[in-house]
């Protein structure tokens, strides 16, 4: 039997860590020193076994542990390395992993434990009122009353043209802050900062049982609300130990591309929005309809489809509804074939694509993209054919692979994408499986910890959930795609034109509402009445 | 007396330039829309804008220069509606007329866009300072091919009067001729009113409104006035170069909104182009096309044909 990734990983780990175990097949749980992080985390990184995927924190009582998982494929070797809660550090990992800074950066404002040696400490998502010395994700914390402190204002930098994007700017109709130091057209540094949407689901998550979180996960995104509650069913599932029927998983695997298709379309016009191609923008926002009809006729919503449920769906598809989907899909990838010809064909947006902000593979892999921006640049990432969840084994897509790795091979590849979405739907369509639609699932869900990842549209959608054998999670921890792709975003735009900056953040299609959702923020200790806010407005701006 | 009182207050300057300006930029508006598969402006929003600037609250930037903020719009606003009377209108002679006109107007048209840049450097905001380093630059690219274009008639003519030069131009289409001369005016204009695909002075997704970001009110009114006035002087200008003259209103009208159609389409069909892009375009491609032009002129002039 050929050595396994998982028992190379293992042998890679002998010297650094400790009571190596497997709590899932495709799993491999390493105990790691603090003071052998970096060692354990070199030899994984010098063997190239796969990459970063997330940080988990977790609040064990009078030890707090961060769970460095790396991802290869299906297979998820998760480092753990326990600190003293009274004085928590780590070392930071960004020596080794480039794109750590942001896990290492939530980890040491949620949890408060101290990463030595980081290379930026600004504040990435807690709001700036915010006290230094409480840690929301700490199970001692109360976030419904947090003092606020005064802010300080920063001392401003002469001799630099700062260009600020956000978080209200027509550029970014979302709340992220960049600023951009520019000297002339040409930007010369770049920095971040998230966190203007918060809203503490992850914090939410643990006082709510697990079928009240069904429904507050799936409210992390408008756009691909669907994959944020598929994974978290999925995960609750294995933890219970069961396993939805085959027809709710391909209704699932269905429901998923129907909303890749909507957010690539919408993708697709955002980014032709920033060219200032209008014309296209107005065009596929005009066909998106059609697949947004699709989904609110099958789902009864256009936003949040609610088409889980914990153990399967809650949706089913007959005759009428498949035809009619076939035939919106028929539509649409006529006009996708349309816009594939504009979008690789016209002149003048060729002009804002083509070897622009290139990406090679290997910075790619440094910088911990995922998702079509990976594949864009050459490098598979790609949950649904890696790690086959749902119905995708029986229903396999083809990643689609470009090698440029400029922006206009991020078009390409997400509109080619497209079409493998129409081709699954018919497949789906024609070879539905009979059966029920919902297994039976426990109210309490027996103690342990999993791991599920799905494809969003954007990338990888990490979920980890841990039970304790209650109604309610002990932790739910997500990190979306667009977390690990912003800093590559950013780190693209240095050195190139002002001019290509939003198409630049556009490329990686960026997801704020996905991003910030980590922190509770209180205002008044109680829930607000409209006329109360129209009160507190009037004063404020008084 | 009363006469030339008209002429400068009521038609062919003043109020007709100003109104055919809103129902202009209506049109352009409405056109792209429905080109872009949207529903478009009522016929009346333009000059409701106006109305409710004007209503609007004149905010003046911290740091910024009061005087000039509020005198740059009326500098703009004034000189292309003086250009406006040398300029052949709704199919009436011009207004007034000397030798040489033709540069005074070509100089007045380019202080609408020096007072759009200044503007952005008054108010000493990030997005319209960078806005305003775009219009400079916009400007310097597109200016001279512009100039060179619109001299081609006047050569052709032998006269810089402009009433001579459409006199002359008056039933011979010159786009037959000098086709590049037209293609770089059209061009021209489009960059001079910095619309689509010529925009990024005000790229929205980059700049906000760029130079005229922090306008607001009154000041914003008026500018926006005198780019629909520029809109107009510019469409009549190249319909009584270029095609075979407007001596009559039907004319003048059916020319300027065939010109119209051609600028709305164009800016329906392409993607921005970043400014470095523009300047390649002008300095590589559209200043030697339109020298290249202005010398066949010259020397076919001088042959005597």
């Amino acid at each position: 039997m050929p050595e396994s990734a998982l028992d190379r990983a293992e042998t890679l780990l002998d010297s650094s860590g400790r009571d190596a175990n497997r709590p899932e097949p495709n799993r491999l749980d390493v105990r790691v020193d603090p003071k052998d992080l970096l060692t354990a985390v070199a030899s994984l990184m010098d063997a190239r076994w796969g990459y970063l995927s997330a940080i988990t924190g977790l609040d064990n009582d009078s030890q707090l542990e961060a769970l460095y998982h790396f991802c290869s494929g299906a297979d998820i070797v998760t480092l753990r390395a326990s600190t003293d809660r009274a004085d928590a550090s780590l070392p930071s990992v960004c020596r080794l992993i480039p794109s750590a800074g942001v896990f290492e950066r939530e980890l040491s404002e949620l949890f408060g434990i101290d990463i030595q040696d980081a290379p930026d400490t600004s504040r990435l998502l807690l709001p700036d009122d915010w006290p230094l010395d409480v840690f929301p994700l700490r199970k001692d914390t109360d976030v419904s009353n947090v003092p606020s402190v005064p802010v300080l204002s920063q001392p401003s930098e002469k001799n630099r043209f700062v260009v600020p994007i956000g978080p209200q700017h027509p550029a970014l109709k979302e709340p992220g802050h960049f600023e951009f130091t520019a000297d002339g057209e040409v930007v010369t540094a770049a920095s971040l900062r998230l966190g203007y949407a918060h809203r503490g689901i992850e914090k939410a998550t643990e006082s709510r049982s697990w079928i009240q979180d069904l429904y507050l996960l799936e409210r992390v995104c408008g756009i691909c609300s669907h994959v944020h509650a598929l994974a978290y069913s999925l995960g609750a599932e294995r933890l219970a130990g069961v396993t939805a029927p085959p027809r709710a998983q391909a209704i699932r695997e269905l429901v998923s591309e129907m909303e890749r298709i909507h957010s690539h379309l919408l993708w697709l016009g955002v980014t032709a929005h920033e060219a200032g191609f209008e014309s296209l923008f107005m065009y596929t926002w005009r066909d998106r309809e059609t697949i947004m009809q699709l989904v609110e006729d099958l789902t009864g919503n256009r936003v949040n489809y609610s088409a889980n449920v914990l153990g399967g769906v809650k949706i089913d598809i007959d005759a009428a509804r498949a035809h009619a989907l076939l035939n919106g899909v028929d539509f649409l990838e006529q006009r996708t074939r349309h816009y594939l010809e504009e979008v690789g064909g016209d002149e003048t947006f060729l002009r804002r694509t083509r070897h622009i902000g290139i990406m090679s593979a290997h910075d790619a892999e440094v910088l911990g993209v995922v998702g079509p921006s990976a594949r864009a640049s050459g490098v598979l990432r790609d949950i649904r054919a890696e790690a086959p969840y749902a119905a995708y084994l029986q229903f396999p897509v083809e990643p689609v692979l470009r090698h440029t790795g400029d922006l206009e091979a991020r078009v390409l590849a997400r509109v080619l994408e497209l079409f493998e979405s129409y081709r699954v739907i018919r497949e789906l369509l024609d070879n539905l499986p009979a059966g029920p639609l919902v297994a039976r699932m426990p109210r309490r869900i027996r103690a342990g910890e999993t791991i599920s990842r799905v494809e969003a549209p954007r990338g990888e959608l990490f979920y980890f959930l841990k039970s304790n054998g209650s109604e309610h999670p002990e932790r739910i921890k997500i990190r979306t795609p667009t977390l690990c792709n912003m800093s590559s975003a950013l780190h693209l735009t240095v050195g190139r034109y002002l001019a290509d900056v939003p198409m630049l953040l556009a490329g990686v299609d960026p997801c704020f509402s996905c991003n910030d959702r980590s922190v509770h923020l209180n205002v008044a200790g109680d829930t607000w009445t409209w006329q109360q806010l129209s009160q507190h407005a009037r004063e404020f701006y008084a | 007396m009363t006469a030339q009182l008209v002429a400068l207050l009521v038609v062919p300057g003043g109020a007709f330039v100003l109104v055919c300006g809103l129902v202009y930029e209506w049109l352009d508006r409405k056109l792209v829309a429905r080109f872009q598969n949207r529903v478009g402006p009522r016929w009346f929003q333009p000059a409701a804008d106006v109305v409710k600037l004007l209503a609007k609250e004149e905010i003046v930037p911290s740091g910024a220069n009061a005087l000039i903020l509020n005198a740059l719009p009326l500098v703009a606003l004034a000189s292309v509606l003086t250009a406006a009377l040398y300029v052949p209108m709704a199919g009436l002679s011009t207004a007034w007329s000397f030798n040489g006109d033709l540069i005074v107007v070509l100089y007045l048209l380019s202080l609408v866009s020096v007072c759009v840049g200044l503007a952005g450097v008054t108010t000493r905001d990030r997005f319209a300072i960078e806005g305003a380093g775009r219009v400079f630059t916009q400007v310097f690219a597109y200016e001279a091919p512009w100039l060179a274009a619109l001299l081609g008639p006047a050569v052709a003519a032998s006269s810089w009067n402009i009433a001579d030069v459409a006199a002359h131009a008056n039933g011979q289409w010159l786009v037959v001729t000098q086709p590049i001369g037209f293609i770089v005016a059209i061009v021209g204009l489009i960059g001079k009113l910095e619309l689509a695909p010529l925009d990024a002075p005000e790229a929205e997704t980059e700049l906000v409104a760029g130079s005229l970001t922090e306008y607001s009110g009154r000041g914003l009114a008026m500018f926006r006035l005198a780019k629909d006035a520029t809109f107009v002087v510019g469409l009549a200008l190249i319909a009584a170069f270029f095609l075979g003259g407007a001596a009559d209103i039907v004319s003048w009208l059916l020319k300027t909104v065939a010109l119209l159609v051609i600028i709305a389409l164009v800016q329906a069909l392409f993607a921005r182009t970043r400014i470095d892009q523009t300047v390649a375009l002008w300095w590589r491609i559209g200043v030697w096309l339109a020298v290249l032009q202005l010398l066949a002129i010259g020397i076919l002039h001088q042959v005597g044909l």
